[in-house]
């Protein structure tokens, strides 16, 4: 498994997973799973649909039952003790709502009142600028608000560990990057936040590590930074001449890989990808001045997770 | 918790438009649709007399009828056959007696009776009504003492009236579809919204959250028999008379289609076949068990069915307490089926709506 930081090494743990299993009949929706998330980090798991997200979140809920394998979460083993385990989390489940002929204070007092810690409603509804709407039923609130509502009901126990699944599907932009404030806000309270995502930049801008899962495997699982770092080659760069460059020379540029050369509208445009920017860069520019060419553009991109997730899956995870 | 998960229980099933027009607003339409239906009967015949009440025999006839409580009498002097018939067909009248004196003194004279009331025992009422009053007019004009003379009065004693046998069954019947569609139609709701889910992800313990949707439902059936109640009475049912045992009964029999909204959420899947579900379980059990005819008039074929119903036996406990002046424990056979559907259905219920699949 690529990544090196699959035991975080600062704080302690606060969900330890060993060969966690999970089967429908003959369909392993997880295959053995190991890992731990420490106190106060953000912890991203990406995947595909199907990939075995929401079940590793139910699992460690205490929801699920597992087939094998075991999980502590807060120190409590949740195969043994869920509902010691549900005391103590907050959860926002994807596609779950709430009673839609109450208010959002009323909501707020009724799931308070099924802990023995719990937060000032207005307080929490304050956190995630529904305060004027208080005294709203659900059904009135758009879906940017209901998933900030959802976020804020996970909250009500005043919990050390978070778990949102999914929490910006199906928003606009704008309301995403309101959603990744209140996320950070989150962790800056205290708690720690385990959260599932099938968006490659959500994950990047968020998580301290990530967690890659595939077919029920975690097959990467590391910092974004980590994961973009054990990336063959890394940067992708393209070079745009008035005249067409040598193509046995630019094959021999150290470190080039996956070359390519067509015409466009624009020039000749070269790309490749590369194991160290600078260098390749520099190779490029040097390759074009000794041919008398001059360079139109010349464009570096790092990697993503996107890139690091078809590396280890040998499939893309958009589109 | 209990008091916040209670309360929120209720709040849900007060605000649900649905849910309230099972609880209020179809039985209170019936009520009125009952009551309406009872006062159609109309308790006086109008009756058009064609005759001369300058004549001897004219004048006795015509304040002999008008001593009948139920007949509105008015003289026409001159009336045609034809002209009498138009007035029947008009409405204007239901029975006309043509009296024509004889043409030659000494013969009798003849009066016609045409009646047009539609109602066989209606008709032969009225007709005996009058007959018997031209009898008295003649033996009083021909002066000839009578061999009996026989005196009537009104008993004070107690007859159901058509609408004071429905109320009761409307009220059942009421709380019947309130508990079945209300209950059901929530936790499919429940269910197919995710709160559920959510409520799953929390530390309650599924069977509290289950007993506060049931709690909230019975005390919205105990409001809902009360409200129900005082407008039967005041339109005229006399509900009142079953007391306390009235209301225990109703609230207990409503327990058992609780849980049969429980069973139909748990078998069923989907809002829309829920809801139809649980109408095709209650619209004919309304019909079978009596809700608003006697369950003697149905056809002895499906006179067995209609004795193994849970609403059969509520309501048949209901009207023995509210129009019979019965006691809860003469009603022990009745509670005993009740009681047999309570357990029956409980357990079905628990094996039914299965939490952790939500």
């Amino acid at each position: 498994m690529p990544g090196a930081a699959g035991e975080h090494p600062t704080a302690g743990a606060v969900i330890t997973a060993r060969g966690l299993v999970k089967r429908y009949g003959s369909l392993a929706a997880l295959d053995g799973l190991s890992f731990t998330v420490s106190a106060g980090e953000i912890f991203g798991i990406l995947g595909p649909n199907g990939a075995g997200k929401t079940t590793l979140v139910e699992i460690l809920e205490g929801l699920t039952p597992v087939t094998g394998g075991t999980a502590s979460v807060l120190g409590i083993e949740v195969t043994e003790q869920p509902q010691a385990v549900k005391a103590r989390i907050g959860v926002q489940l994807q596609a779950a709502s709430y009673h839609q002929y109450l208010t959002l204070r009323e909501i707020l007092d009724l799931f308070g009142s099924f802990y023995p810690r719990r937060a000032d409603p207005v307080e929490l509804l304050r956190r995630v600028h529904l305060e004027d709407r208080a005294e709203s039923r659900m059904r009135t609130l758009s879906g940017g608000m209901r998933q900030r509502f959802s976020i804020v009901a996970a909250l009500v126990n005043q919990p050390d560990l978070v778990f949102f699944d999914e929490p910006t599907a199906g928003l606009d932009p704008e309301a995403r990057l309101d959603l990744w404030d209140i996320v950070r806000d989150v962790r800056a309270q205290g708690a720690t936040v385990v959260l599932t995502t099938h968006y490659m930049e959500e994950a990047e801008a968020l998580c301290d590590r990530v967690a890659f899962m595939n077919q029920g495997r975690m097959v990467a699982l590391d910092t974004p930074q980590g994961l973009i770092r054990s990336l063959n080659a890394p940067y992708r760069l393209t070079l745009t001449t008035a005249h067409p460059l040598d193509e046995a020379e630019v094959r021999g540029i150290p470190g080039a890989l996956e070359i390519s050369q067509e015409l466009t509208a624009d020039g000749f445009v070269v790309r490749m990808r590369a194991r160290s920017a600078p260098s390749v860069a520099t190779a490029l520019t040097t390759l074009a001045q000794r041919a008398g060419t001059d360079v139109i553009d010349l464009a570096v991109e790092p990697g993503t997770l996107e890139d690091v997730f078809l590396s280890v899956t040998g499939r893309r995870l958009s589109g | 918790m209990t008091g916040t998960l209670l309360g929120a229980s209720v709040k849900m099933v007060i605000r649900d438009r649905q849910s309230i027009f099972w609880a209020l607003a179809f039985p209170m339409i019936i009520l009125g649709v009952f009551r309406l239906f009872s006062f159609g009967g109309g308790t006086t015949t109008n009756i058009v007399v064609a005759a001369n009440t300058q004549t001897p025999a004219g004048a006795a006839l015509v304040r002999a009828l008008g001593d009948v409580s139920f007949l509105k009498v008015r003289t026409e002097p001159g009336l045609t056959e034809a002209q009498a018939l138009e007035e029947l067909t008009a409405r204007r009248a239901d029975v006309a007696l043509l009296l024509v004196p004889s043409a030659n003194p000494g013969q009798p004279a003849t009066a016609e009776l045409i009646d047009a009331i539609n109602d066989p025992i209606g008709s032969s009422v009225t007709t005996a009504a009058i007959r018997s009053v031209v009898d008295g007019t003649n033996l009083a004009l021909t002066g000839v003492p009578r061999a009996i003379e026989l005196t009537s009065r009104t008993a004070r004693v107690r007859r159901t009236t058509f609408f004071q046998f429905a109320g009761p069954g409307i009220i059942g019947m009421g709380l019947m579809t309130f508990a079945t569609i209300s209950l059901a139609g929530s936790l499919s709701r429940y269910r197919e919204e995710g709160v559920l889910r959510r409520i799953r992800a929390t530390p309650l313990p599924p069977w509290r959250f289950f007993s506060s949707v049931l709690g909230a439902h019975v005390l919205v059936s105990l409001a809902q028999v009360l409200l129900l109640a005082v407008v039967a009475q005041l339109l005229g049912a006399h509900v009142f008379d079953g007391g306390l045992s009235f209301i225990l009964v109703a609230v207990y029999g409503t327990v058992i289609f609780l849980n049969i909204g429980v069973i139909i959420a748990g078998r069923v899947h989907g809002r829309g076949a829920v809801e139809g579900a649980a109408n095709a379980v209650t619209m004919p059990m309304m019909f079978l068990s009596g809700s608003f005819f006697p369950t003697t008039s149905l056809p002895a074929a499906v006179q067995p069915l209609v004795e193994l119903l849970p609403l059969t036996h509520m309501l048949h406990a209901m009207r023995a307490l509210a129009l019979d002046n019965e006691s809860l424990v003469q009603q022990w056979p009745a509670l005993l089926v009740m009681t047999a559907w309570m357990a029956g259905t409980l357990i079905l219920a628990r094996f039914s709506f299965a939490f952790a699949d939500a």
